[in-house]
């Protein structure tokens, strides 16, 4: 499974939560397989995705949003491993990460990541979040349906292969993104 | 607790803020302290650790973003950790972020090599356009909390993080300011 079949396979479930997305080749797909008002991409911050995620759910604990949805990759995740014990720590319940771990950084020429020998869902096991692992797309689909019916914080472990699809560059401007997210969240919130 | 840690309590206060995460250092240990104990009593925010001032910018912003309130209490050499963040994240989006730092490396500092980044920091976050406000011992009580409840204001109003660097060095024998 490729990158874009995942994203594909997760689309119907995250319709109407917040969604952080990593920067590069992952918001480009997203983006060009549909692109919404509660997707907030992170057009440059490697890693934070996971952060701003938490952010999120600690927020909206309380209100009538479902899920808070971060898509991360590996690569990514590694250059910010704090943001999982923090995910730990504060155990944010309406989390769920979906980590797309093809191995490589796959947005600056597929060099290798730790992720050959160290496995990130042991680690968010580690941590105390509810960990799925899935390789294809009804396991992804089941695992993420779960993570809607359970308390998290989630962490969903896809694996997929390296291999970015061919989409068009994503040249929004940032304050737009957020604004629209904002807009999107407060009506949605009923403010 | 000194006169100034007591008026940056006040200054919070004011804010009526939903969360505060926080790192620590020695400076501000009290004012943690304080909120850590009351975290999520009526009219006290949740106050929470973070790990790296980096992953508090992406926190801190989700929870703006999410129209709630929030800030993060830190030490200025974080900022070396969190400039990326800050800049791609919290001026990139326009994402308005109080940050309360105390600083290091001035008058009475022991450390012989924190100055070399905290003593930078002022001109480092001018260089960000990340506006910088400046409380020390020349500042009255009042200044310093109404510092702290203005500064959240002003990352409000104009959108942007916005940062208040707190000296506490005071020169002996005074207490406090």
């Amino acid at each position: 499974m490729k990158r874009i079949e995942a994203l594909e396979a997760i689309l119907p479930a995250i319709e109407v939560v917040p969604v952080v997305v990593t920067c590069a080749a992952t918001t480009r797909e997203l983006a060009a397989l549909a692109d919404r008002p509660n997707y907030l991409y992170l057009l440059d911050s490697m890693g934070l995705a996971v952060s701003v995620a938490t952010g999120l759910a600690l927020a909206l604990g309380n209100e009538p949003i479902e899920r808070v949805i971060a898509i991360e990759g590996d690569g990514s995740l590694f250059m910010n491993l704090n943001a999982l014990a923090t995910l730990g720590f504060l155990a944010p319940e309406k989390l769920i990460v979906v980590l797309l771990d093809n191995g490589v950084y796959g947005s600056t020429a597929d060099v290798p990541t730790y992720a050959g020998k160290l496995n990130l869902a042991d680690m968010a096991r580690s941590v105390g979040a509810v960990v799925a692992v899935a390789s294809d797309r009804e396991a992804v689909v089941a695992a993420l349906d779960r993570a809607f019916a359970e308390p998290g914080p989630h962490f969903l472990h896809v694996r997929i292969e390296p291999g970015n699809a061919t989409c068009p560059l994503f040249l929004a401007d940032p304050v737009a993104l957020k604004v629209r997210f904002e807009t999107w969240l407060r009506a949605r919130l009923g403010r | 607790m000194t006169a100034r840690t007591d008026a940056v309590i006040a200054g919070i206060d004011r804010l009526k803020l939903d969360f505060l995460a926080y790192l620590p250092s020695s400076s501000i240990a009290p004012i943690i302290e304080h909120f850590r104990v009351r975290s999520g009593l009526a009219g006290s925010p949740v106050a929470f650790p973070i790990s790296r001032e980096e992953e508090g910018v992406g926190i801190v912003g989700g929870i703006a973003l999410a129209g709630r309130r929030g800030a993060m209490l830190i030490q200025d050499n974080g900022f070396g950790n969190s400039l990326t963040a800050l800049t791609t994240f919290a001026i990139a989006y326009n994402v308005p972020l109080l940050v309360l730092a105390n600083t290091r490396g001035g008058l009475g500092e022991y450390n012989s090599m924190i100055h070399s980044f905290s003593g930078r920091v002022p001109a480092m976050l001018d260089v960000a356009r990340i506006p910088a406000f400046l409380v020390d011992r020349r500042n009255s009580r009042d200044d310093w909390s109404g510092t702290v409840a203005e500064a959240y204001r002003h990352a409000e109003m104009t959108h942007r993080p916005v940062v208040v660097l707190m000296d506490f060095w005071a020169p002996e024998p005074a207490a406090g300011i």
